[in-house]
């Protein structure tokens, strides 16, 4: 998903002189061609996330489109205050696009988790949560966002699904419509997992790429019937909460770190989020255990 | 004193009066940068988004009713209505609101965030080839604040003369964390630094006209409460607080004792 940021940046900049990347020491030589040409609109800034933030900030203030653009606990967590305040409270926009989510870096430990970004920066007023699970998600969403003054943030994921969908930004997909009276809600590259537990049981599946704003209508539509959101973050399950007088469960993460290196699909199975132990879940959960 | 910065700490403690809110003695350090700055910038009280003027960033925010005053002595708004600081659906917060007060260019508050900003908006006028010049007071007590030295390292990285950072240094952080030669730190981290009498209009003017070839740096060596030896002696105990008609008459007294100079 990198390399379509990287893609999609590198057209949009042709076009827009307002576009400028700012990397926090990551993906620098992936931008070696951006770099190249359009030297004064790439800025591997360093390792200073804080920095980062209130920087494209201030860009922002005075009309340019920065891309910022590093590990997601440092851009996120660490400056969060930077978002909040610079970004948000001062309503100067910007684009935050990280890498590593949630776990991509599994084998690095539990300091380059990231599960809780889209929760709390979706409790922030003015901002726009985006997790794409493909690649053309990633395209279409950054096209269409990414110059509208609003501080926008992308989880980007070097896991992405495959799935073909025609997304536009805040509105959500329903992948399976069987009038079932139990509704399986995910987001992001988790798609491709959550597809297949539920291939052929009697769920209803939506999905969404867009966290901020929730598309509170497709999920009244579903309002009758139970939710189970199956997700690898934190930030699903309350947005969807938005609408009043839902039965939601929650399928994902435990409450403790998730410390057994490997890939991000060895932390999947042990969290019981790989197709089998989705499908245990939803299933437990349509028998109504 | 110079008199017109006598006639803003007039303004600041009326104001604190009558709204029951302090932070004067920060206000006070100040009065003589934000008036020395407003001077050498380009800018235009009559019309606060003016697409040339020179940008002013008070970072440490919770100068707040200082600079107000200094803005309503530069012509952005009556100083009467700073009356209402702090109060409900005033303009005129103790931490200052871009959107609500006019010459205001960032909200600002918590420490260590304004210089940053300072920063990306000079970039874009290097960017734009633009002559606008950016300012932003930090203080000594701020620059505890990591993300002011990031802030300070991308500044000097990206190499930019046209922003100026101007240090309070008014030692109020001898009980906690105290910043010691902050202007060598500056030096050590690649500012062109200049070290003045925060109270000296002229000195601060010369420092704010002298040309850069990088980011500069002005060390303001300034007294916490200046102008009030109540205040200048026992800073800690008015740092938040508001005088009340006792206090304020004695206050005005000891401001008034002061010399005046240009």
């Amino acid at each position: 998903m990198r390399r379509q940021f990287k893609d999609t940046i590198t057209d949009i900049a042709a076009r827009d002189d307002r576009a400028v990347v700012i990397l926090g020491d990551i993906s620098h030589y992936l931008f070696s061609a951006f770099q190249e040409k359009h030297p004064s609109r790439f800025y591997n800034m360093g390792i200073c996330e804080n920095a980062l933030i209130s920087v494209a900030a201030g860009l922002s203030s005075q009309g340019f489109h920065p891309f910022v653009h590093t590990i997601a606990p440092f851009i996120t967590e660490r400056s969060l205050e930077q978002i909040k305040l610079d970004m948000c409270y001062n309503e100067f926009g910007g684009n935050i696009l990280s890498c590593g989510a949630s776990f991509d870096y599994a084998w690095d430990g539990a300091t380059h988790h990231c599960y809780s970004d889209l929760e709390i920066l979706r409790l922030l007023p003015g901002m726009e949560v985006i997790q794409p699970g493909s690649r053309k998600e990633l395209d279409i969403l950054l096209r269409s966002q990414y110059d509208n003054g609003r501080p926008t943030y992308f989880k980007l994921s070097d896991n992405p699904h495959n799935i073909d969908l025609d997304v536009r930004f805040g509105k959500g997909v329903v992948m399976k419509d069987v009038g079932a009276d139990v509704t399986v809600v995910t987001a992001g590259p988790l798609l491709a997992n959550v597809l297949e537990a539920c291939k052929d049981l009697s769920v209803n599946l939506l999905y969404f790429h867009t966290i901020k704003p929730i598309d509170t209508e497709i999920i009244a539509r579903f309002r009758k019937t139970r939710f189970l959101v199956v997700h690898d973050g934190f930030g699903l399950r309350e947005a969807i909460n938005e609408v009043p007088g839902l039965h939601t469960a929650y399928h994902g993460l435990p409450d403790e770190f998730c410390v057994w290196y490997g890939t991000v699909h060895d932390i999947r199975k042990e969290i019981g989020l790989d197709p089998a132990g989705i499908r245990q879940a939803v299933a437990g959960f349509a028998a109504g255990a | 004193m110079h008199p017109d910065c006598k006639q803003i700490r007039r303004n600041i403690l009326m104001a604190s009066k009558a709204s029951g809110h302090g932070h004067i003695p920060t206000s006070f350090s100040i009065v003589e940068m934000i008036y020395a700055t407003y001077r050498a910038m380009k800018h235009n009280p009559a019309e606060p988004a003016w697409a040339e003027r020179d940008i002013f960033i008070l970072s440490k925010g919770h100068g707040a009713l200082g600079y107000y005053c200094v803005l309503a002595n530069a012509g952005y708004f009556p100083v009467e209505a700073v009356k209402t600081f702090g109060a409900y659906l005033s303009r005129f917060g103790c931490h200052p609101d871009r959107r609500k007060v006019p010459g205001v260019e960032a909200s600002t508050g918590s420490l260590g965030h304004g210089i940053g900003i300072a920063v990306g908006m000079a970039l874009a006028f290097k960017l734009r080839n633009s002559p606008r010049r950016v300012f932003t007071l930090i203080g000594d007590g701020e620059a505890n604040e990591g993300s002011t030295w990031e802030a300070i390292m991308v500044a000097v990285n990206l190499g930019l003369p046209n922003l100026t950072i101007l240090v309070d240094f008014n030692k109020s952080q001898v009980r906690s964390l105290p910043i010691q030669n902050p202007g060598e730190r500056l030096k050590a981290f690649g500012c062109e630094v200049h070290d003045v009498d925060g109270h000296d209009v002229p000195e601060l003017a010369s420092a704010l006209q002298a040309s850069a070839r990088g980011v500069k740096a002005i060390v303001a060596n300034t007294v916490k409460g200046f102008g009030c030896p109540t205040m200048e002696e026992n800073m800690f105990e008015w740092h938040r607080k508001s005088p009340d008609e006792k206090q304020y008459d004695e206050l005005l007294r000891e401001l008034d004792a002061r010399s005046v100079a240009a």
